[in-house]
């Protein structure tokens, strides 16, 4: 981690991301969130690409010799370890009116802050991190408030949103989650 | 010794248990559930009393490999020894009581508190006081290691008890494991854990989890419609549940339970290929399921979404390789570790798709388990009421309808819709809590299961 940050300081990073870009892109996170917000899942559904990997590992408490264990890796369980397929497994199953969890549908904000661009060898594509905040809330009294961070790969394409999503690595901030389940979309 | 018992027995809550379950009447009292003193006497009675699961053998494969876990709210701390047996100790340092591990799991060569840096070796041992002369200058540190719990393993499963008169981990499963081998002896060298255990909450008493994953395949078609509607397509009709003929089996002691349905050959694998989403590339379900097969050598090769309990909080459901602990957290909530299970002949591929499918149905975000949070957490609110716990439950279904001589499943058995495995483990649930010397949990309360 050290070594990547060294790579993305401030100034690094600036270079080649123009204020253009980087509010264009903030703009399409902002438009994607409010999908998310509005429940049109298959709005959103669309912005992810064929080749999407939407991926949260675990998290657990290591010392400080294995601390690179931190976080699941690419053959360990996960949150959410997901294809295209996968997803549009999801989708159905939210279309089907009987996904309990969902039914009647959570209440959700997406607050997306800090949010850093590196232009990848593909000039059409870009690794976007940003910082979030999710509130949940559903049935009666319930309430979720989960933060982390999302590491995305953006691509450039001729929709009207702008970009395609064909990576979203979410890494949650809690180890034991704290909430009853991950029935919403980061 | 004798003091602190006596002192807790003192401090044991009243509770009238009379009539909270009543197996011929087929009802149970929700004040199980949801009374902050019978679930003290939980803590006491059943947990501490009965065979806890606590880790794969494969989860600590090497000398020092270690693993943070519960037995109920007791943290401990699951060592692998170098002569390849494991130490299961109570994470509490022996002076001030504060955690001797503050991390989840890994390779340790000892574990020293952070507190006053009392250390003891990974066997529990304490081996160093700091400024000992000065100090403790009269410390046999040979009386002062970390309390160790009773271990025993089955089949790749390393189970614990607080209960030195406890039967062996076997015989306390008793008939039971004729079906417990079903996920865990289906190849050739059994099975092992696929890495990362996912932890999450949900308000809820840990009995209710037990009791569906023990009982319930009822309410399968109920609350995971969803998922089972997904997945149906035009090449894929699915498979419909509610005409598969199907058992339930109820242990003669102990509590534990497990249904399953008797389907066409393949059914698993076609469940977890179109659950997961997507067949991974190289996998051949029809091998999984010859050697499979094979090597159970009985109707069981068709067993199809088995769930099962070990009572009182560890399941499984082989549908989706999935298996957990329901720790309990207070009556309210539970916190819940859940991992996959794969066998250990399985090719790469296999165990890739069991990853994705336990992954994507049986986990937090898991697009069946999600339901099952749901239910739990609004029965629990309910509970809040004076009424409704005044309210009894029914506990009926397919009461007197048990037979003995299925020629092919072996003990308790009834249909798959049933809640013979949920009256078991009530009935075992109600003996430990009725038992005020422990003796419903000693060797000779499970002797017929031993034979």
């Amino acid at each position: 981690m050290p070594q990547n940050n060294l790579a993305t300081t401030a100034s690094a990073l600036v270079r080649g991301v123009s204020p253009e870009l980087q509010q264009e892109i903030e703009q399409f996170l902002y438009f994607e969130a409010g999908l998310l917000d509005n429940h049109q899942i298959a709005e959103w559904m669309d912005l992810m690409a064929k080749d999407i990997h939407y991926f949260m590992p675990l998290r657990s408490n290591r010392g400080p010799r294995e601390r690179n264990k931190e976080y699941s890796g690419a053959h360990d369980i996960a949150y959410f370890d997901e294809s295209k397929a996968s997803l549009d497994l999801r989708l159905r199953k939210l279309q089907t009116g009987v996904a309990w969890a969902e039914e009647p549908p959570s209440r959700t904000r997406h607050l997306v802050t800090n949010v850093r661009i590196s232009p990848l060898a593909n000039p059409k594509e870009y690794e976007v991190k940003s910082a979030f905040l999710l509130y949940r809330n559903r049935a009666e009294h319930q309430t979720d408030v989960f933060a982390g961070e999302r590491i995305d790969g953006l691509r450039r394409n001729d929709s009207v949103a702008g970009f395609e999503i064909f990576k979203r690595h979410i890494h949650l901030d809690q180890s034991t989650l704290l909430a009853n389940n991950l029935s919403i979309f980061f | 010794m004798a003091t602190i018992i006596q002192r807790r027995e003192k401090s044991s809550p009243t509770v009238d248990l009379a009539s909270v379950y009543d197996e011929k009447a087929g009802t149970i009292s929700p004040i199980v559930y949801a009374d902050p003193a019978i679930y003290e006497l939980e803590l006491e009675r059943v947990f501490s009393r009965s065979w806890l699961f606590i880790a794969h053998e494969t989860h600590i494969p090497k000398a020092g490999d270690f693993l943070s876990t519960y037995m109920a709210e007791d943290p401990v701390i699951a060592v692998r020894q170098k002569d390849g047996s494991t130490r299961v100790f109570l994470n509490q340092c022996r002076h001030r009581g504060m955690k001797i591990c503050r991390t989840d799991g890994g390779n340790a060569k000892a574990f020293t508190c952070t507190y006053h840096g009392w250390a003891y070796d990974i066997a529990g041992n304490l081996v160093q006081v700091p400024l000992e002369e000065q100090s403790f200058p009269n410390l046999d540190k040979s009386k002062w290691g970390a309390r160790q719990a009773r271990v025993d393993s089955y089949k790749g499963l390393i189970f614990a008890t607080w209960n030195e008169e406890a039967p062996a981990l076997a015989d306390y499963l008793g008939d039971f494991r004729h079906y417990f081998d079903t996920v865990l002896d289906a190849s050739e060298g059994g099975t092992e854990a696929i890495g990362g255990i996912v932890k999450w909450i949900i308000p809820c008493n840990w009995k209710f989890a037990a009791e569906q994953f023990a009982s319930d395949m009822y309410h399968g078609t109920m609350s995971h419609t969803s998922p089972i509607m997904a997945a149906v397509t035009e090449e894929n009709p699915g498979i419909d549940p509610s005409n598969l003929p199907g058992y339930q089996f109820r242990a003669r002691n102990g509590g534990h339970g497990t249904g399953f349905f008797d389907a066409p050959e393949g059914s698993n694998w076609g469940f977890r290929i179109e659950q997961a989403g997507e067949l991974v590339e190289g996998f051949d379900p029809e091998a999984a399921q010859n050697r499979q097969a094979a090597h159970l050598g009985d109707k069981r090769g068709t067993a199809f979404a088995q769930h099962l309990t070990v009572f009182p909080n560890f399941s499984i459901f082989n549908g989706a390789s999935t298996a957990r602990v329901w720790h309990p957290r207070g009556p309210n909530e539970i916190e819940v570790w859940a991992f996959g299970l794969v066998d250990k002949a399985a090719s790469e591929a296999e165990k890739e798709q069991v990853r994705l499918m336990t992954t994507r149905t049986f986990s937090a975000g898991g697009t069946w388990e999600q339901d099952d949070g749901e239910n739990w957490v609004e029965i629990q609110r309910v509970l809040r009421g004076h009424e409704a716990r005044r309210t009894d439950f029914n506990i009926q279904m397919g009461a007197g309808a048990t037979r003995t001589d299925g020629p092919d499943y072996p003990g308790t058995i009834s249909n798959a819709y049933a809640e013979e495995a949920a009256r078991g483990m009530y009935a075992q649930w109600f003996k430990l809590m009725s038992d005020a010397d422990g003796s419903a949990s000693k060797v000779g309360a499970y002797v017929d299961a031993a034979e």
